[in-house]
């Protein structure tokens, strides 16, 4: 329950006075009209004592009346009977006073903490105390009790009648024949003779005083000066000193009591009357069309009810200019009336009451009434004649007997209510006490409740520890009003004494419990009441129940809703909703916020409406579909009605995902055209991949610092077209003038059902140079041309696009992106609303600092926010004929076209690709198209050979510079280097397919700069992604060796040039349909030091075809190139010869076989730079360092003996066909032998294997310190020179000497010792035999030293016992660089037989 | 049987409800977070009387006219709540004991889940399969 104003002893006392009637004359009653009042309102203020007053009671002891206040009322007479229920009249009458109570905005709200609840209420309820008060007063007197009787009269005469006396008399006997001639039931007496006052009113500004004074005198005369008074009032004029101020007493009394004032009862009762009518018919109505109508009556009825307001203050209005009361009264008359009401007390009215009482103790005690119950329960219990007074024509009623008015039992009770009145508790306990005994024992159930409530109040208001409260006659009478006599009102009033007696006791519990019992159908208002104290009481428990008190508060609004309170229903709703709040109890969340929204829509608090409403759509309800549908149709609804002034409104759906938020800035693009395919660039589509945008950045990286001079610029940020929430969204966007914004909005609709969204578009607000102040806002709004309704479907997401926008102006900021929505729910297309909603993104949360950790902060995120730069260049890229797949070294001409579509010349162009060895522009200096290629469509330069056919090569001397672009930019030889506006040019683009087979992402950044300088945005870049798909065409392995053939058989070179070069060519197309054969066209060399030289076959075909799956062998000399070329290394030269295989010669050095060639060796430089870098790093941390020393130069040596360096390119052709039609296509490989001996392949797919390496956790043994390595075996070459067959007789001589030449080169460039080793015995069994029949004669070990390249010839004997094939390959050579100490001795000679047929003769 | 079972958090929120009459489950909801009051006041008193020697069992919260409110809190201040019609007297003490004692057994298994996040809603199928043992069948 909650707090009151006043005490609880002053609430009970003040519940029950004496009642005092005033009678007036015409003339008096005229008089007091002057201050706006009515006799009875007049004295209302001052009808509590402030002196104690005395009385006796019937032991004679003096008892002390304090604070006693009497209830003065005018007499009105009506017939109506007592009735058990309150009249309409009083209802609407308690409905109002309710109404009009509301809680002030600045009211004191208290915070009231329990456990993890805050409640933040007002603890105070005046609506409930206003209510209380009222319904005490309007208690109609009942027959079973008389506190509510007429204790006394006031008559009241104006001293301005012609004949007061008379006017006297005319009064008294009106009340006499009000009290006596039975007409009226109503206006009920105490006592058959009432006590009558006179008063006679003077006008001090009208009268006479002294006839006033004259007709006083003659009062007392008459009435004795006890029971008379004269009050002298209105001493002052009504027009004279308005501006004095005199406090108005009747203000606090008048406003929130009207009883008395009949017109405005019937007027706000009418008016209230449909008000409710109305109100309830809304809050039965679920349908919003419903809502409709009923809105406008409450329309309707609203300017009635202030017509009907304005025309009441225009009635009053002459009376009382001002509006107040008691205009003509000064503070003097206040005085008066004040001291009227003591003398009227405390001379008439007391000593009346002590009359009264002492009469009533003495019919008692001479009726002997304790003894009399006892003989009734006598008569009672034998059976005698029952109920003697009992009235025949009373119909049986549920609540028991009834008695006469003067009945004896009646008497004591009359009593109790006349001490209780005049605060003699003790004995008006001990009166109700005795009465209830009677009562009950004559089951007249009603006097008997009535009894025990007043018995319980006296106990209670005797206070001290004299007698404990008796709570359960409380509880009895209660029950027995409302079960038996079905006396709502009664039992109302009983609870609410009771239940605020228990609340002082602290017994909250049972006093919530009692107020809850009181609820019924019955009444609405007061259920709403009853429970909404009963709240109270749960929250002012030692420990507080929040949830019963939010439960009951629940309630107690839905039951302020059904009567018509609408306002206490939204703050009874409201209360309750801090403790559902945000504590996952979603079902009632939304129960309560949609009640809310209700209540406050229906009460034009659209705003508020809309939040709670909006509360429901945006929390992720579990509510069902047809729910859901229900909210939205209503929140739909507050704004249709349009009773909101927003212009447009924020709307809580669809929910935005405003992180997911995508800005493109550009145009989108076309693919393709015609022929043409457009660069991919950066679209939308593209979903946003981390890496590939950091390889795009390195991208753009090595473009800028190629146009940079090699450095990167400090301030460099790689160009974002599309921003998103992955982003470095950190800087503000560059955008340029007329060039599109693309904003992409996600959006997700939280619901079950269906929501549809139509013309969208985005508000947008620039500000000129951004500087914030001094400058124009607008707000325009461009409307988007597709407005199409998109459906978002049940729970889904869905991306709504295309809103553009066209800045006009140069240097704008953009700022704020709002989104228009309209919203409309599919079921019901009327329902319609237009709102917006912001877009406003955090940017990444920080993380950087302890507060940023602490606390949760958001980086600022600028993609909405670009900055609007003058205009730039912008290209596009078309490519023409590029193909989508192409065989592994397929070389294929494309062209590529640029457009400059701005309105600005551009320059700089450059082109960087992940695959660098993919395209090439060709070189400028070796472009030039021959005929024969642009006949035959080849990519090749070509010549055509003469016929006689030369297996000679033929050389050309190139300077790699020619070709080489420093880093794996490459800048586009355009015309002029400036791309003028709307200009285009196309450039031919060779592209080679790569050496892996598989689908290659290759990705190429085109960059291009305006040529203006000092622009914001410094360069632009154009992305392009193709997809090329390479199969697989020819593998080409190739060896080298050194011919065995002595260096004196070629005359031309000199030394260990002559080597070998073996190249397997096998075609491994696995497409079988389509590839007929491939033909080896052409086999080129390039090298610094080597070429290639001959081409050995040449008996055969000399064309090289192969089909699938066949395999051929080409075998080459390969030769030394010059010195004098060679040596010259400052330039790197690089000598290219081609040997044609066909009719026609590819001239290889120039475009575009050379470019693809050193594009390729420069990637292969580069991977052969990092294998090795990493296998030394591997080794090096193996250990074994001080052996690695020592043999590095060793290795060196040999290294540089063995030697080759020869890249090979193998160019073929490739017969398709495709659709029927015969295909020629073209292409190279590469091969680059490096050593000797070692082979060489074009797939490089093995390589892979080497970057493992095995962890080892047991340290390898050291490796041997001579390293037996195959390095060496190449150090010397030896030939055995000796006649093949040897013819000898045998028989005449027995020994056969042959002579052998040894020819020893060393192939090194350091002096090598040489050990020769005839004597040497195989251990291998097969040879033994072999060995037994012949042997080497003369000197059998040579120690001898070589010079570098240095050809040494020795001559050896062989001595042969027998004829047969023999092995002359047994000379060991053992050879080791000459400075190193150790001799390691190698064996120089692979294990060929040199066989020797010896005949005999 | 229940007409509703509850499993409320240590933070009074409601970890799984599920009512028979799913028309009214707004009602059962007001029902069992009211109920949360009582329990309090029942944790309060007995924890001062026993201390630890805690009866998890309540037994009955409070009767409204339709339904009868039994409480059970765990020890880690989880409560379940059941609501039995009024007019089922068939019910005894000892029978909702039990209904409780399983209940509390499937949480304990739905706790152990190592999947399972603790102070999210249960969404376990064994659990949902418990309860609606326990609840009235309705035909």
């Amino acid at each position: 329950m909650a707090q009151c104003v006043q005490s609880v002893q002053e609430f009970v006392q003040d519940s029950f006075v004496p009642m005092v009637a005033v009678l007036c004359s015409e003339e008096a009653e005229r008089v007091t009209r002057k201050n706006n009042l009515n006799f009875a309102e007049l004295l209302r203020p001052f009808c509590r004592l402030t002196s104690e007053g005395h009385i006796r009671d019937p032991n004679n002891q003096l008892q002390v009346v304090k604070n006693l206040r009497i209830c003065v009322n005018n007499l009105m007479t009506s017939p109506t009977t007592t009735s058990t229920s309150p009249s309409p009249a009083q209802r609407q009458l308690l409905s109002d006073v309710v109404l009009s109570c509301q809680p002030q905005e600045s009211a004191v709200t208290n915070v009231v903490m329990a456990g993890d609840y805050e409640l933040n209420f007002s603890v105070t309820t005046p609506w409930f105390e206003a209510y209380r008060e009222n319904f005490l007063q309007s208690m109609p007197a009942s027959d079973h009790e008389f506190l509510n009787h007429y204790l006394a009269c006031l008559l009241v005469v104006s001293s301005t009648e012609a004949v007061p006396v008379e006017q006297f008399l005319k009064l008294s006997q009106e009340q006499h024949r009000i009290q006596h001639s039975g007409e009226y039931t109503n206006p009920k007496w105490f006592i058959p003779n009432t006590l009558k006052y006179y008063v006679l009113l003077h006008d001090m500004c009208e009268g006479d005083e002294q006839r006033a004074d004259l007709v006083y005198e003659d009062m007392k005369q008459r009435y004795g000066s006890q029971g008379c008074y004269l009050l002298k009032m209105n001493s002052r004029t009504f027009s004279a000193n308005v501006d004095e101020q005199i406090p108005d007493p009747w203000s606090q009394y008048l406003h929130k009591n009207n009883l008395h004032n009949q017109v405005n009862i019937a007027n706000s009762s009418t008016c209230t009357g449909c008000f409710i009518y109305s109100s309830d018919e809304m809050s039965s109505s679920l349908d919003p069309l419903q809502l409709d109508s009923s809105m406008a009556n409450l329309h309707n009825l609203s300017a009635v009810h202030a017509d009907l307001k304005k025309g009441a203050k225009d009635s009053n209005s002459p009376a009382c200019a001002a509006g107040s009361h008691g205009a003509c009264l000064t503070l003097n008359d206040h005085d008066y009336i004040r001291q009227f009401i003591q003398e009227f007390t405390f001379r008439g009215l007391l000593p009346h009451i002590e009359k009264t009482i002492r009469q009533l103790n003495d019919q008692l005690v001479s009726r002997k009434g304790l003894s009399r119950s006892l003989f009734t329960a006598t008569k009672k219990w034998f059976g005698g004649g029952k109920a003697p007074e009992k009235s025949i024509s009373e119909p049986k009623s549920t609540f028991g007997l009834l008695y006469p008015p003067e009945a004896p039992e009646l008497q004591i009770r009359k009593m109790a209510d006349l001490c209780l009145l005049v605060q003699h508790y003790d004995l008006a306990y001990s009166c109700y006490h005795t009465a209830k005994k009677d009562f009950l024992s004559d089951q007249a159930m009603l006097y008997a409740a009535g009894a025990l409530e007043m018995a319980a109040v006296s106990a209670f208001l005797q206070g001290g520890a004299s007698r404990p409260y008796p709570a359960h006659y409380m509880d009895t009478a209660i029950q027995t009003y409302r079960d038996v006599c079905k006396n709502m009102v009664l039992a109302e009033r009983c609870a609410l004494l009771s239940a605020e007696i228990l609340k002082s006791q602290g017994k909250y519990s049972d006093a919530a419990t009692l107020l809850i019992k009181m609820t019924s159908e019955d009444s609405d208002l007061r259920s709403a009441l009853l429970l909404e104290q009963a709240a109270h009481c749960f929250i002012n428990m030692r420990n507080p129940m929040v949830r019963k008190f939010a439960f009951h508060m629940i309630l107690s609004g839905h039951r302020f809703s059904k009567a018509g309170q609408r306002r206490h229903a939204l703050r009874c709703y409201c209360q309750a909703m801090q403790v559902y709040k945000e504590r996952g109890w979603s079902l009632a969340e939304d129960h309560i916020n949609f009640t809310i929204g209700r209540q406050s829509f229906t009460l034009r608090q659209p705003e508020d409406a809309v939040t709670a409403f909006r509360q429901i759509l945006i929390n992720d309800s579990r509510q069902t579909a047809k729910q859901q549908g229900a909210f939205l149709r209503e929140y739909l609804y507050v704004y249709k009605s349009g009773v909101l002034t927003v212009s447009l409104p924020q709307l809580p759906l669809p929910c935005i995902h405003s992180s997911a938020t995508r800005v493109y800035f550009g145009h989108e693009r076309r693919l393709a055209e015609g022929e043409k395919q457009a660069a991919t660039h950066v679209s939308l589509d593209q979903e946003y991949d981390q890496d590939l945008s950091a390889m795009w950045c390195h991208l753009e990286e090595q473009l800028v610092a190629s146009a940079n001079g090699g450095v990167v610029p400090g301030n460099f940020q790689p160009t974002q077209c599309c921003l998103n929430s992955q982003t470095d969204n950190l800087r503000h966007p560059l955008a340029v003038v007329e060039e599109p914004i693309i904003v992409e909005v996600t959006f997700r609709n939280p619901l079950k059902v269906s929501l549809a969204l139509s013309s969208l578009s985005l508000l947008w607000r620039f500000t000129v140079d951004g500087s914030s102040s001094s400058n124009e806002m607008t707000e325009e709004t461009i409307t988007n041309e597709e407005t199409s309704a998109v459906g978002v479907g049940n729970m889904n997401k869905y991306t709504i696009q295309e809103f553009h926008l066209g800045p006009e102006e140069t240097k704008m900021v953009i700022r704020n992106h709002i989104d228009f929505l309209l919203f409309t729910d599919q079921q019901t297309l009327d329902l319609m609303v237009r709102g917006k909603q912001d877009l406003n993104i955090l940017g990444p949360r920080l993380n950087l600092t302890k507060e940023d950790k602490m606390s949760v902060r958001h980086g600022p995120d600028r993609r909405l926010n670009p900055i609007i730069t003058p205009p730039m260049p912008l290209m596009e890229v078309f490519f023409l004929q590029f193909p989508t797949a192409l065989l592994c070294g397929e070389i294929r001409k494309a062209y590529v076209e640029f457009c400059n579509v701005s309105g600005v010349a551009l320059c700089g162009l450059r082109v960087v690709s992940t695959h660098a060895a993919f395209f090439t522009f060709g070189s400028q200096a070796t472009t030039p198209l021959s005929p024969t290629s642009a006949e035959n469509c080849s990519a090749y330069k070509t010549l055509a050979t003469p016929l006689q056919r030369t297996s000679e090569a033929t050389e050309s001397l190139v300077s790699a510079a020619d070709f080489r672009q420093p880093s794996g930019v490459i800048e586009i030889p355009i015309d002029g280097s400036i791309l003028q506006p709307g200009q285009s040019t196309q450039l031919p683009l060779w592209l080679r397919g790569p050496d892996q087979e598989g689908v290659h992402e290759i990705n190429f950044l085109f960059y291009y700069e305006s040529a203006e300088k000092g622009l914001k945005i410094s360069h632009r870049v154009l992305r392009h992604t193709v997809f090329i798909c390479a199969s697989r065409s020819l593998s080409i392995q190739a060896s080298a060796c050194r011919s065995s053939v002595p260096p004196h058989h070629c005359l031309d070179e000199k030394g260990s040039s002559g080597t070998l070069v073996f190249i397997d060519v096998e075609n491994i197309n696995t497409n079988e349909g389509g590839v007929r054969e491939f033909h080896i066209v052409q086999v080129s060399s390039s090298s610094q030091h080597w070429r290639l030289h001959k081409y050995i076959n040449p008996n055969k075909d000399k064309e090289c075809k192969l089909g699938s799956r066949e395999r051929a062998k080409l075998c080459f000399r390969a030769a030394r190139c010059k010195p004098s070329e060679a040596t010259s290394k400052a330039v790197k030269k690089y000598t290219f010869s081609d040997l044609s295989l066909g009719n026609e010669q590819i001239i290889s050095s120039t475009t575009p076989c050379g470019d693809f060639f050193f594009r390729c060796l420069t990637l292969e430089t580069q991977e052969a730079y990092g294998a090795s870098s990493r296998i030394s790093s591997v080794s090096r941390s193996q250990g074994s360092i001080p052996t690695e020393n020592r043999s590095s130069d060793l290795t060196d040596i040999a290294k540089e003996c063995s030697e080759l360096d020869l890249n090979i390119i193998v160019i073929w052709k490739a017969y398709v066909v495709e659709d029927n039609k015969q295909l020629i296509l073209e292409g190279q490989l590469h091969v680059a032998l490096q050593t000797i001996g070692k082979e060489a392949s074009s797939l490089t797919a093995k390589e892979e294997a080497q970057e493992m390496v095995l962890l080892k956790f047991k340290s390898d043994l050291p490796p041997p310190v001579i390293l037996p390595s195959a390095e060496f075996c190449q150090l010397i070459k030896t030939n055995l020179h000796y006649p093949e067959t040897c013819t000898h007789p045998f028989v005449q001589e027995s020994l056969c000497l042959v002579p052998v030449t040894l020819t020893l080169s060393n192939c090194s460039l350091a002096q090598v010792d040489v050990i020769i080793d005839l004597r040497h015995k195989s251990t291998s069994p097969e040879s033994l035999e072999v060995h037994s029949s012949f042997a080497w004669v003369g000197q059998t070990q040579y120690k001898l030293q070589l010079k570098p390249k240095e050809v040494l010839c020795l001559t050896l004997q062989a001595c042969f016992l027998q004829a047969g094939v023999y092995n002359l390959n047994t000379p060991r050579v053992f050879a080791k660089p000459s400075e190193q100490s150790t001799m390691c001795e190698t064996s120089q000679q692979t294990a060929t037989p040199a066989l020797i047929v010896i005949s005999d003769a | 049987m229940a007409v509703c079972i509850a499993v409320i958090a240590k933070e009074n929120y409601p970890l799984y409800i599920r009512s028979v009459p799913t028309q009214n489950e707004l009602k059962f909801h007001y029902t069992v977070h009211t109920s949360l009051d009582v329990v309090e006041e029942k944790i309060s008193a007995v924890g001062k009387a026993l201390g630890d020697q805690r009866e998890l069992y309540l037994g009955l919260l409070y009767p409204t006219e339709d339904y009868k409110v039994y409480g059970y809190v765990t020890n880690s201040k989880v409560k379940f709540v059941i609501v039995v019609d009024s007019s089922n007297t068939s019910l005894r003490d000892n029978e909702i004991r039990s209904m409780f004692r399983k209940l509390h057994n499937s949480f304990t298994d739905v706790m152990c889940n190592p999947f399972h996040n603790p102070g999210d809603t249960i969404q376990s199928k064994a659990f949902d399969g418990i309860v609606s043992g326990m609840m009235v069948q309705t035909a």
